[in-house]
């Protein structure tokens, strides 16, 4: 049932959805205007996803909505609620294997101060899923949404580079 | 097997590529409020109103702090020139003047705007000419009264310090040279970017804070809490997080001090974030600067003599800005000899938000000044731009005009030549609207103290007691955990090291001027001795042998050469904890000064370069004639670092320091309008390098190991980012056949300078 609550000063309804994450579904009272990204991190636990500039300009909330790289910052909850969204927490196993990816951006030296890091990974596994086997420029504009200040990026690409074509 | 040398990967790799490494941002505690600031909106004025009543009205808010509820004293890192809360007058835009907890962070904000402020706006100082003009109206009025830190130093009005040097010699080298050589050279602010923003949560219980922070310097937030709250630093914990990038600009005390009075007020634990335009306008970053030099100059191209005068924008607070006055003396000739030379540098203050440390501090504009101003007096000469520097280049027992001798200079020399090696000078910068720039210089190694404490577990595994950090580098994940492991034989997999917490672990300076790996790596390379002298003591009572036949391998211990004999380290562990008690050692270390001439200069607070290390960059760029777009063809870094103790670390950091290196050369400037604001306010106005931007650099890793250094090793991290805007620079005023003086080198200045060119 949706309910009544004061915010700042003004009556707002909250709107009760479903949200699919990472293949569970969560009942959610959402507030009008609420983002993914806030539902994901303050109400889900979900604190993988990261809010670097809250105008999708730095892709650290990078998550998957149907398997497309979307700015978790931007989206209204209201309209991703029919969508299954695929989080960092969801790539891999948790507590256990690193997706293929995740492994070679360890290797590769991808991963520095590593906030950027859960973006990059999203982004690249739709990447991944879409064309296995990228040229450089192809990754490198892939990533042109994803901002990675300590890298310099080769690190990322080379992370992508070696295991494009599903080998190594 | 040796781990020195070898390419391990960083130990916090897995749980940062899963998302579960926990930044301060991801902290949440029990019954946690939430803090906003309510900041100023303009750059300089009065403050003639200031009403919180109507955000208390709220429910959802617990307190509303100003400047009748904090310290009134003045704070900072070498003068109190600081207040926690603006009381009467506001300097910058983003000066905080209250501070508010409540429920959630909405609703914080939302209190924050219903504060009642009214400011009497003043005209901003904003430009540095004008605001050392005499005459000029002050930014502090009351500068005088500002107490230092420690011992004071120059400084007068809006100079917040000064360095002078004037060497005998430079009139009489100007009034005999054949050629003087004149440039001014500008270079605008560039913010960190760190993608994590600012954030700390605070509690506050019997009498003591804790604050944890995603921080450089976790010690630094310890001594300048104390100092702000006017409490000894034990009454404070700083507790250590994952570090969402930092790059200088998590160095000083930040917004520490505005959730520690609001958990102390409401007795609740209080956690504060910063918005991104919020970090971006308050953020202390590098300075812009002007740089005015001359040069005497010999027909063959010698410097006979050099001036150089240096105006750095401090913003409304000191900072660090008059230590980095030291730069101009200790950069004046850069990678080269230069005579006698008179430097003057003076830190300014304007009404801007107050810059600070980043990455290659004030050296980034030094050297694009020495090295462009060099390109400069080879055009006039008509010598090649590479040779005028090989005929000027250091060797081994030169001196910086610190007079610090550097006994290894000639590594500058094979640098050059391993370049010239990988891609031939004459072969470079070939064809139309392409060019190719050389630049050099020395960098130094901070010397500040650090230590760590090692301890064998019971199960044969190392601990490692630090406070230094990992701020994204490896230093730690990578460096500090491969000299641990190779003292004791163990495999890199086997050492934990300890988050920062400055309860738990003694002094350390943090993560600045790629000190961690040598400093903190000599702290362990002592503990590991000592911890490796009882493990071999108990160990030699265990297997009935001499301590000195005994070697440690893979985890175990045995009689040299004879591997049926050896017994695990954790049998040895166990053996010793339950018989003469657990086994440690401990470490410290801090790096001497090197000899330089006190009496060369006043007001020298940076005064010298410690383990110096060398470097040469060379850019080959293309412009584009109609567009005004830079595109780097290559780049190639050839830089000395000791030791590699991790290869694919060092080559990691120089990839990174290069493309922060671009970004300020090319894509990044705040823009400071004359309201003395911020033009660019968000990640979409301030552009900062993408991947498409950025060329996989070509790195050569040149090893002279350092005695003083741990398996060798000199710091690596901060120095890839100095020479990069000299040699962009070089290579775009070679590609359009017109100097280049101001950085970043926008479109508008490429077209500019083609126009230039074209007449």
């Amino acid at each position: 049932m949706p309910w009544i609550s004061v915010d700042a000063g003004r009556w707002v309804a909250d709107v009760e959805l479903s949200l699919s994450v990472n293949g569970r579904s969560h009942p959610i009272d959402a507030e009008p205007g609420e983002t993914l990204l806030h539902v994901l991190r303050e109400r889900l636990g979900l604190t993988g996803a990261k809010e670097g500039c809250s105008e999708g300009e730095c892709g650290a909330c990078t998550v998957l909505v149907g398997g497309r790289p979307m700015d978790s910052c931007l989206l209204a909850v209201h309209s991703v609620a029919g969508s299954e969204i695929t989080t960092i927490e969801g790539v891999g196993e948790p507590g256990g294997a690193l997706s293929p990816l995740q492994e070679a951006m360890v290797r590769a030296g991808g991963v520095q101060c590593g906030f950027c890091t859960p973006g990059f990974v999203m982004t690249l596994t739709a990447l991944l899923a879409d064309q296995p086997n990228p040229a450089e420029d192809d990754i490198r504009r892939a990533l042109a949404g994803n901002i990675c200040r300590c890298t310099g990026y080769a690190q990322i690409v080379d992370a992508v580079l070696t295991i494009a074509g599903g080998g190594r | 097997m040796s781990v020195i040398g070898t390419s391990t990967v960083r130990t916090d790799g897995s749980s940062k590529v899963r998302g579960d490494a926990v930044y301060t941002v991801d902290i949440g505690l029990p019954g946690m409020l939430h803090a906003s600031l309510l900041r100023s909106p303009v750059a300089a004025g009065q403050i003639t109103r200031l009403d919180p009543s109507k955000a208390l009205e709220s429910p959802e808010v617990w307190s509303v702090i100003t400047a009748a509820d904090a310290p009134s004293h003045r704070h900072g890192l070498i003068i109190g020139d600081q207040r926690i809360l603006a009381s009467r007058r506001v300097a910058f835009e983003g000066e905080p003047i209250a501070a508010i907890a409540a429920e959630t962070p909405r609703a914080a904000r939302a209190a924050a705007a219903t504060i009642e402020l009214a400011i009497d706006e003043e005209d901003p100082i904003v430009d540095l000419d004008l605001a050392v003009a005499e005459g000029a109206r002050l930014v502090h009025p009351d500068w005088a009264t500002f107490r230092p830190v420690g011992d004071d130093f120059p400084r007068q009005g809006n100079v917040a310090g000064e360095l002078l040097s004037d060497p005998p010699g430079v009139d009489d080298a100007f009034a005999r040279a054949p050629l003087v050589v004149e440039d001014e050279y500008r270079a605008g602010r560039q913010y960190q970017a760190y993608l994590e923003p600012k954030a700390v949560v605070a509690e506050y219980e019997s009498g003591r804070y804790t604050i944890h922070v995603s921080h450089q310097f976790p010690f630094n937030v310890r001594d300048r809490l104390a100092a702000a709250l006017a409490v000894r630093p034990s009454a404070i914990r700083v507790v250590g997080h994952h570090i969402g990038g930092g790059f200088g600009a998590k160095l000083d005390l930040g917004i520490e001090p505005h959730a520690a009075l609001l958990a102390r007020a409401t007795g609740r634990s209080v956690k504060l974030v910063q918005d991104r335009t919020e970090d971006l306008i308050t953020c202390p970053s590098r300075e812009n600067g002007v740089v005015r030099i001359r040069s005497a100059v010999g027909a063959d191209g010698t410097i006979l003599a050099r001036e150089i005068d240096v105006l750095m924008d401090a913003g409304a607070a000191a900072g660090d800005t008059p230590i980095l006055c030291s730069l101009p003396l200790l950069l004046a000739g850069g990678a080269y000899k230069v005579g006698p030379t008179r430097v003057r540098a003076r830190a300014v203050y304007t009404n801007t938000a107050p810059t600070g440390a980043f990455r290659g501090v004030s050296g980034t504009y030094l050297v694009f000044a020495v090295e462009s101003h060099m390109d400069h007096i080879a055009a006039e000469l008509g010598i090649d731009r590479r040779e005028l520097r090989l005929r000027n280049l250091m060797e081994d027992g030169d001196r910086l005009r610190n007079g610090q001798e550097l006994p290894d200079a000639s590594i500058l020399r094979e640098a050059f030549t391993r370049v010239e090696e990988m891609t031939p000078w004459a072969n470079t910068g070939l064809g139309t609207y392409r060019g190719v720039g050389i630049s050099a210089t020395v960098w130094l190694t901070n010397p500040m103290p650090g230590s760590a404490v090692l301890k064998l577990h019971e199960d044969g595994t190392l601990g490692v007691v630090t406070a230094a950090t990992d701020n994204g580098s490896g230093a730690v994940t990578m460096g500090v955990i491969q000299i641990a492991a190779e003292q004791l034989g163990l495999h890199p997999d086997d050492v934990v090291v300890t988050m920062p917490d400055t309860d738990t672990a003694a002094y350390d300076a943090g993560s600045q001027g790629s000190r961690t790996t040598h400093i903190v790596g000599r702290a362990v390379e002592a503990a590991g001795a000592e911890l490796r002298t009882k493990v071999l003591r108990t160990a030699g009572e265990m297997l009935e042998a001499a301590p000195e036949d005994l070697e440690l391998v893979a985890g175990s211990v045995g009689v040299r050469g004879v591997p049926d004999s050896r017994i695990p380290l954790a049998d040895v562990a166990k053996e010793a904890t339950f018989s003469v008690g657990p086994l440690s050692g401990s470490g410290s270390y801090a790096t001497i000064l090197p000899g330089y001439d006190p009496s060369c200069a006043s007001g020298m607070l940076f005064p010298a370069f410690p383990t110096p290390t060398y470097h040469v960059h060379l850019a080959e760029v293309e412009v584009d004639p109609v567009t005004g777009n830079v595109t780097i063809l290559r780049y190639i870094v050839a830089q000395e670092v000791g030791r590699a103790i991790n290869p694919d670390g060092v080559w990691g950091q120089i990839q990174g320091g290069v493309a922060q290196g671009l970004g300020y050369a090319l894509y990044e400037g705040l823009q400071i309008g004359a309201d003395g604001r911020y033009q660019q306010r968000t990640l979409e106005s301030y552009r900062l390098p993408i991947a498409p931007d950025i060329p996989r650099v070509e790195v050569i890793i040149l090893e002279h190991p350092d005695p003083a250094g741990p398996f060798g090793a000199k710091g690596v991290a901060e120095p890839p980012v100095v020479p990069v805007a000299a040699a962009v620079a070089n290579a775009v005023a070679d590609a359009v056949g017109a100097p280049i003086t101001s950085i970043p080198i926008t479109p508008n200045d490429v077209l500019d300078a083609l126009e230039r060119a074209a007449r």
